[in-house]
């Protein structure tokens, strides 16, 4: 069964048209990359899933049910969010803030799991900090751990490394994959390209609120390549090297004499692919 | 899904400690103190003044205070985190208005202890009930109204002046027409259920303050539960 199911989603604000005939299926379990420039229409998806918003048209459906119902209590139980819209008690410690939230979601055992959340954030040796005095990339690794405190089934991620020190989004990586590997379907938004393709087991393009292109990272890759081979040999010199029978021979006579320093086929990334299907850049 | 004391507990609990560490919030809420202070060394202390400090009281403890900790939640990107929780609005409402009106009760034994005041008969009592209410939706509706923390402060001027200090500038307003308006504001009818009490009153002579008052409540509360529905949207 689809966790999240979007026909011909559209959205206007006013004249403005924010999605465009959105399509999106997302099973149970995936981390389902958003990709798309500022602007692209990303953040309004989330909220429209999460029932922040009403669509203008098509369908969306989040567990089997209308987005809009997402508002519901028992429905909120279930996911877990993270936006640019989210804040932490500035007054009060880490701690405390997740206690808060902790109580409010009815986790039990709700010592423990924030033991668990802190560890898994790489947040344990400062949960007595007031949240005033985290750095932004502390800020975020808490807000994350406030998102997953509850277990949710589908957690949304609103570009949740944006901005953030190498250590702090390695930190949420982690996490993201721990949470995959118990079964959390994750929805994220992101512009970082290499983030997708790390984490993502789909990427979606999302530019002039349409999807453009849909797939595994690692397929839209080789859908994209240009098919050379770039070989660099111990003397320094590199080729680039067609999938031909002269070239195929070529490099077969440079292994044969022990010359070959380095052979990789050439993959486009996902940003050169996204500049190739919409014309623009990921900014 | 029932309601849960729990819930509105920890809203309460954790908004009394971000408050208790807000001293923006709390300088103001000290003006009803100080006003106590100062008028209650008077001998023969005028009804009027009693009802400046209740009054004031409900402006700038009870209105602001509510309108703080909404307005500061907005400002720090928090007010949107608890929607998305599973408190409902009943539970964050409740556990906000609980704060600000333990504060309000607190504030008003103290000051009546320093002015000597007692409020007498199950009518003012009423009167200070339903007023309480009141202030505490007008408190909502500004938080929701206001951006920013800044911004709340700004937006409680006209209430602390109007319904706060409004025994103060009566007699000024007296020779316009508006006079006759503005007694009908809850703060003065409050007054007056005081007023007709002393004299001996009963139901008949206060009951059409007590309906003002619940008037204003009810219009007050419907404007602000409109408001908050349309909050739990994202604006557009």
């Amino acid at each position: 069964m689809s966790i999240i199911y979007m026909h011909q989603v559209s959205k206007y604000f006013g004249q403005e048209k924010a999605l465009d005939g959105l399509d999106v299926e997302i099973g149970s379990g995936e981390i389902y990359g958003f990709l798309g420039p500022s602007g692209a229409g990303k953040t309004t998806t989330i909220h429209l899933l999460t029932g922040q918003m009403p669509i203008t048209d098509g369908e969306a459906e989040v567990f089997g049910k209308p987005a809009l119902q997402m508002k519901r209590r028992e429905n909120l139980q279930r996911i877990g969010i993270m936006t640019e819209a989210s804040g932490l008690y500035q007054r009060l410690t880490v701690q405390e803030n997740l206690a808060l939230f902790a109580k409010l979601y009815g986790v039990k055992q709700p010592k423990k799991r924030i033991d668990e959340v802190l560890e898994l954030t790489g947040m344990q040796g400062d949960h007595k900090k007031l949240a005033s005095k985290l750095s932004k990339g502390m800020t975020q690794r808490v807000l994350f751990a406030r998102a997953v405190l509850h277990e949710p089934e589908l957690l949304f991620l609103d570009e949740p490394t944006a901005a953030l020190d190498p250590a702090s989004s390695s930190r949420i990586h982690r996490g993201l994959k721990e949470m995959r590997e118990r079964g959390t379907t994750i929805f994220l938004t992101t512009h970082d390209m290499q983030e997708a393709e790390t984490l993502c087991d789909r990427v979606a393009f999302l530019d002039d609120g349409r999807v453009q292109l849909s797939d595994k990272p690692k397929l839209l890759r080789q859908a994209y390549a240009d098919g050379t081979i770039s070989v660099e040999l111990k003397d320094g010199s590199a080729y680039s090297l067609q999938q031909t029978k002269d070239d195929a021979a070529k490099l077969a006579d440079w292994i044969g004499s022990g010359r070959v320093a380095e052979v990789k086929t050439n993959l486009p990334t996902l940003g050169d692919i996204f500049i190739q299907t919409t014309g623009r850049e990921l900014v | 899904m029932n309601f849960s004391i729990v819930r509105t507990y920890s809203i309460a609990a954790k908004d009394m400690k971000e408050l208790s560490k807000n001293m923006f919030v709390l300088t103001t809420a000290v003006m009803p103190f100080l006003f106590a202070l100062m008028f209650g060394r008077q001998d023969d202390i005028p009804l009027v003044v009693h009802y400046l400090v209740i009054n004031l009281t409900f402006a700038s403890v009870t209105c602001f205070v509510q309108t703080a900790l909404i307005a500061e939640e907005k400002e720090k990107k928090t007010l949107r985190s608890l929607m998305l929780s599973p408190a409902t609005s009943t539970e964050i409402l409740t556990g906000k208005s609980a704060v600000a009106a333990a504060l309000t009760a607190a504030t008003l034994v103290i000051c009546m202890q320093i002015t000597g005041y007692v409020p007498e008969g199950v009518y003012v009592y009423a009167g200070l009930a339903i007023s309480l209410v009141f202030y505490l939706m007008v408190g909502l509706l500004l938080g929701l109204l206001a951006r920013t923390l800044v911004e709340a402060s700004v937006l409680i001027l006209p209430v602390i002046f109007i319904l706060g200090m409004g025994g103060l500038f009566i007699e000024f307003f007296q020779q316009y027409d508006i006079a006759a308006w503005l007694e009908y504001l809850p703060n003065f009818q409050l007054e007056y259920i005081a007023a007709a009490v002393g004299r001996g009153g009963g139901l008949a002579d206060v009951s059409g303050y007590l309906l003002v008052i619940t008037g204003w409540t009810v219009a007050a509360a419907v404007l602000t539960v409109a408001v908050y529905r349309k909050r739990t949207f994202i604006e557009e």
